[in-house]
């Protein structure tokens, strides 16, 4: 199977099973929601009873913003401008690649959000890697499994990527990128060379993803109790796919840029009315659905990818897994 | 009508007699200051090893009643000496950068190796002074005993040698790569006054103050590279590998220069019915090359608007510089030049480059023709001009919108549902809001607590000017600014001059208003506390309670409007005394209240907390606070997927 071909696989895994691209959707509301009524919370609290709402309801009351901006405090100081359309994506990617601190509540959020994808992605894969429905108790059975598995893989991860986005950024992007452009007068030359660092990390952080994807996928079809062992495993894996699954990961990276490039066209401001209000959040929602479907259509793209060029023909995942454990590969 | 014949015939008449005038030469027709300091000067830069020499002829007239026993002289490059200095002290207690890991060549210094006056060796004598905080490091002030007393109106002569290590940028001065901005650079007098001499050390939130004169100077750079100065190039001669460039300006209080072999040349006129021509001239970044007419048109604004409202620019001639990429140069004022400053990516209805360029070039009238003491009043041109920038940009550039950046800032993303303000946003209410309490604005600018005192230079000027706008109405604080011009041009007005220009044009004792914005950090807040409407009987009792949180108080009649829902409106106009903390009004009407609010006009631009201004008995708060929850949930949500990306 060509990549390619892969890529469309994993979207049409996707595609079969709505359930679970509803289910993250869900997730991601779930985490999202508590802290936004949190802040829906403040604002309120702000506006009071007064005239200002009436302001910032029929449009962008910029002065209110400000004004809640120099008291806020909490989840309440993220609260600014870039939060509007589009400016909300840049605003978190610029902050991805810049390794911008975000206050604690955010990161606490974020946190609490990766372990529970780390908790669903045994399921998520195993479900994409069968394709077939597996139901909630062999979603969840498969999530158990995988789940503490899934956590001393995430140990590594942890190190590797506390490693790139800590000293490794710091040392691209606020040592070596200062020395490299310590006499350039040019702007554009500059923003070059900050490119190509971002660039460079950007691989970086690719190369560990894809090595760490693989690694999930194998000890889920393979039912690989060693973490060490799958990341070996995806890494043999890697080296002898290595065109296929660089175009995957690129074909990837493709749509979500898409993804994103449409959201630019598309995304509206807040709205001034009630209908445009929804629509605006609507939209908003239907972006993150898109990217929810990207996510998992690479890993079913990587299943896919990895069943049709290392497992026999047939060969889908482990067997139906029964909690606590499982102990065997399924063979035809 | 007394302001009237104050302010505008005679700005009339300046207009006139300055459109008769050369226009390129550097000359005026004749003297508009006392022409009290002059310098000749010779420098030579040899940008390999960033260094400058130089020697200067200073002609200086005591116009004081004392006569003068010493000179003072600024000698500011030593700020950049090391970290000891008073400038880099106040950096460093403002969170300011510290050394930012400089290495040992990109620190400046400037050493004076000669001085005589009237012909007299006085070398040996001189030393520094440290006046504003007895800092021994600082190296700032040079003090020169004189063998002879200058007497009051006698003219002298002196003579200094120097040569100074050109640092990598700190404070718009400096150089990077071939990119050289060369400010603040020479042995500058300081301004003797009837009260003695005022020569501050350079501190790190003020700037400059300096008597007028003629400045005739001559540069030597490298052959090729171009140089842009105050004044006019009256001559240009190649000396081999070298050129030597003259410039020339009468009635100006600096001189600055700049040379780059990279800068792109570009010339444009302003023309206007009333006001004197002025040939600009625009030395821009090959890589802005396409924002040269945006450079120029913010500059025409500026001419326009300002001299339309407060007099016409004098010389003739600008010299507009777009400042390399880091060179943090951008955004200074300096006689007949200043730097503006944009970017590579510079969408349109966003006010970069136009924000700076008006602005700098608005320094030309607050700062460059009336020369108010910097280190001391910086609100009184700064405030002023941020004031009239706010306003120039709502002439022409409106809407503009909010652009922030991301990606390192360099990617600009416009917010098109955020249109700018000039009252809020322009006159930068958000900052003040945040530093309102952090220095009285009577205290000298330069004892300001460095990181908090551009809120108070800048922006509490400026809203309080907007707030008597409001307040008097625009025809006649334009009046005020106008003849405060006139009266001040080429002059060192000092607050009090204002204070009474205004007073006199208004006729009115605006004493009251100085008092609470001027000579106070106290802060206006009210607030409408409570709002009631209920039934009793046939009739709806309303009840409206306004507070005065703030410790600041409107000297004039503070506004309330109770609006009731068959659309009828109550008024309430009162004066509150100094102890008065809350008001209430009580109404019964047969309809109900719909909102209160007090200063519905939004007069008090200084008011911190405008949102508790009003009460409305039918809130979209919940509603509001709903939609905007939503939307910044979106933001949460596509951060957490941008980290989930890692899983």
């Amino acid at each position: 199977m060509s990549a390619f071909r892969a890529a469309l696989e994993g979207l049409r895994r996707v595609a079969r099973a709505p359930a679970l691209i509803g289910g993250v959707w869900v997730l991601t509301l779930a985490i999202s929601m508590p802290l936004a009524i949190v802040m829906r919370g403040m604002l309120a609290e702000h506006l009071g009873r007064s005239l200002a709402a009436d302001a910032s309801m029929s449009g962008v009351n910029y002065e209110w913003m400000q004004e809640f901006a120099s008291q806020a405090a909490g989840v309440g100081v993220t609260f600014r401008p870039t939060i509007i359309g589009f400016g909300a994506v840049l605003d978190n990617m610029s902050a991805f690649v810049d390794a911008t601190a975000r206050p604690a509540v955010i990161v606490a959020a974020a946190a609490a959000y990766i372990l529970v994808w780390l908790f669903l992605a045994g399921g998520i894969i195993d479900r994409l890697a069968r394709d077939r429905p597996s139901r909630a108790h062999g979603f969840f059975a498969a999530c158990g499994v995988f789940f503490f598995r899934f956590l001393r893989l995430a140990l590594a991860q942890g190190i590797v990527y506390g490693f790139l986005f800590g000293p490794m950024h710091r040392w691209l992007l606020d040592r070596l990128y200062p020395r490299m452009i310590h006499e350039v007068t040019v702007e554009r030359t500059a923003f070059f060379a900050r490119s190509m660092l971002y660039l460079v990390f950007g691989i970086l952080v690719a190369a560990c993803a894809i090595v760490f994807d693989y690694a999930k996928v194998r000890a889920v079809v393979e039912d690989r109790r060693s973490m060490l062992g799958a990341i070996n495993a995806a890494v043999g894996f890697i080296r002898r796919n290595y065109g296929a699954a660089v175009s995957l990961f690129a074909i990837d990276v493709l749509l979500f840029a898409a993804i994103v490039a449409l959201y630019a066209l598309l995304a509206p401001g807040p709205g001034r009315t009630t209908a445009t209000i929804l629509i605006s959040v609507a939209i908003g929602q239907l972006y993150v659905l898109a990217r929810l479907c990207v996510k998992l259509a690479f890993w079913g793209a990587e299943a896919a990818l990895f069943q049709s060029r290392l497992a026999h023909a047939g060969y889908t995942a482990r067997p139906e897994p029964v909690w606590p454990d499982s102990p065997a590969a399924e063979t035809i | 009508m007394r302001h009237a014949c104050i302010g505008i015939p005679s700005f009339l008449i300046l207009a006139a007699t300055a459109a008769a005038q050369p226009a390129t030469t550097g000359a005026l027709d004749s003297p508009r200051s006392p022409r009290n300091a002059s310098y000749t000067i010779t420098a030579r830069l040899d940008p390999a090893s960033r260094a400058i020499t130089g020697s200067e002829v200073i002609t200086w007239r005591n116009i004081t009643a004392k006569p003068a026993t010493e000179l003072q002289l600024h000698l500011y490059w030593n700020a950049w000496k090391n970290t000891r200095s008073t400038y880099m002290r106040e950096s460093a207690l403002g969170g300011g950068g510290g050394d930012g890991g400089r290495a040992p060549n990109e620190w400046a210094r400037i050493d004076v190796s000669s001085v005589s006056v009237a012909g007299v060796d006085r070398t040996a004598s001189r030393r520094f002074i440290a006046p504003d905080d007895d800092n021994a490091e600082d190296e700032t002030v040079m003090a020169v005993p004189l063998a002879n007393p200058i007497a009051p109106g006698a003219t002298t002569e002196i003579r200094v040698a120097w040569s100074a290590h050109v640092p990598r940028t700190f404070a718009r001065t400096g150089a990077v790569g071939d990119f050289f901005f060369i400010a603040q650079w020479f042995p500058k007098l300081g301004v003797l006054q009837d009260e003695g001499w005022n020569c501050h050390q350079f501190h790190a939130g003020t700037e400059f103050f300096s008597d007028y004169g003629v400045y005739d100077v001559s540069l030597t750079v490298p052959s090729g590279w171009i140089v842009g100065a105050t004044g006019v190039e009256r001559d240009r001669r190649d000396a081999g590998r070298e050129a030597v460039h003259r410039f020339y300006q009468e009635d100006v209080h600096d001189f600055v220069w700049t040379t780059s072999p990279d800068y792109l040349e570009r010339r444009a006129r302003f023309e206007h019915a009333t006001l004197p021509p002025v040939e600009m001239r625009l030395l821009l970044q090959p890589e802005h090359e396409r924002q040269a007419e945006r450079h120029f048109d913010a500059t025409r604004t500026t001419l326009k608007y300002y001299g339309e409202w407060y007099g016409p620019y004098p010389y003739g001639h600008i010299t507009i510089v777009d400042p390399a990429f880091q060179s943090d140069a951008g955004g200074m004022e300096y006689p007949t030049l200043f730097t503006a400053g944009t970017r590579w990516l510079a969408p349109a209805r966003v006010t970069t480059p136009e924000g700076v360029t008006v602005h700098e070039a608005g320094h030309q009238f607050w700062y460059g023709i009336v020369g108010n003491n910097e280190f001391e009043d910086a609100w009184m041109d700064e405030g002023f001009n941020t004031f009239s920038t706010a306003r120039a940009i709502a002439q022409v550039y409106d809407p503009n919108y909010l652009a922030l950046r991301y990606f390192g800032g360099f990617v600009p993303w416009v917010f098109k549902d955020i249109a700018l303000d000039r009252e809020t946003q322009g006159n930068r209410l958000a900052g003040y809001r945040r530093d309102a309490k952090s220095d009285a604005q009577s205290t000298p600018s330069f004892r300001y607590f460095p990181s908090t005192g551009g809120s108070i230079t800048y922006n509490k000027t400026a809203l309080w000017l907007n707030t008597m706008e409001r307040w008097l109405g625009w025809p006649t604080l334009q009046r005020i600014m106008a003849a405060h011009f006139e009266r001040w041009q080429f002059k060192h007005p000092k607050p009090q001059d204002f204070f009474a220009v205004a007073n006199a044009v208004s006729g009115r004792d605006l004493t009251p208003f100085f008092d609470q914005v001027y000579r106070s950090s106290n802060v206006f807040d009210y607030a409408v506390d409570d709002l009631k409407s209920v039934r009793e009987g046939d009739r709806y009792h309303t009840t409206v309670v306004v507070r005065r949180y703030g410790e600041a108080r409107w000297p004039d009649f503070v506004k309330v409007v109770v609006d009731f829902k068959n659309g009828s409106r109550a008024l309430e106009l009162e004066r509150w005394n100094e102890d008065d903390r809350w008001k209430e009004y009580v109404y019964d009407r047969p309809v109900q209240a719909l909102s209160a609010q007090v200063d519905p006009d939004r007069v008090l631009l200084l008011d911190v907390n405008y949102t508790n201004n009003s009460v409305t008995l039918e809130p979209k708060g919940p509603r509001a606070a709903t939609k905007w929850s939503l939307a910044w949930m979106i933001w949460l949500q596509d951060a957490l997927l941008s980290w989930a990306a890692l899983v």
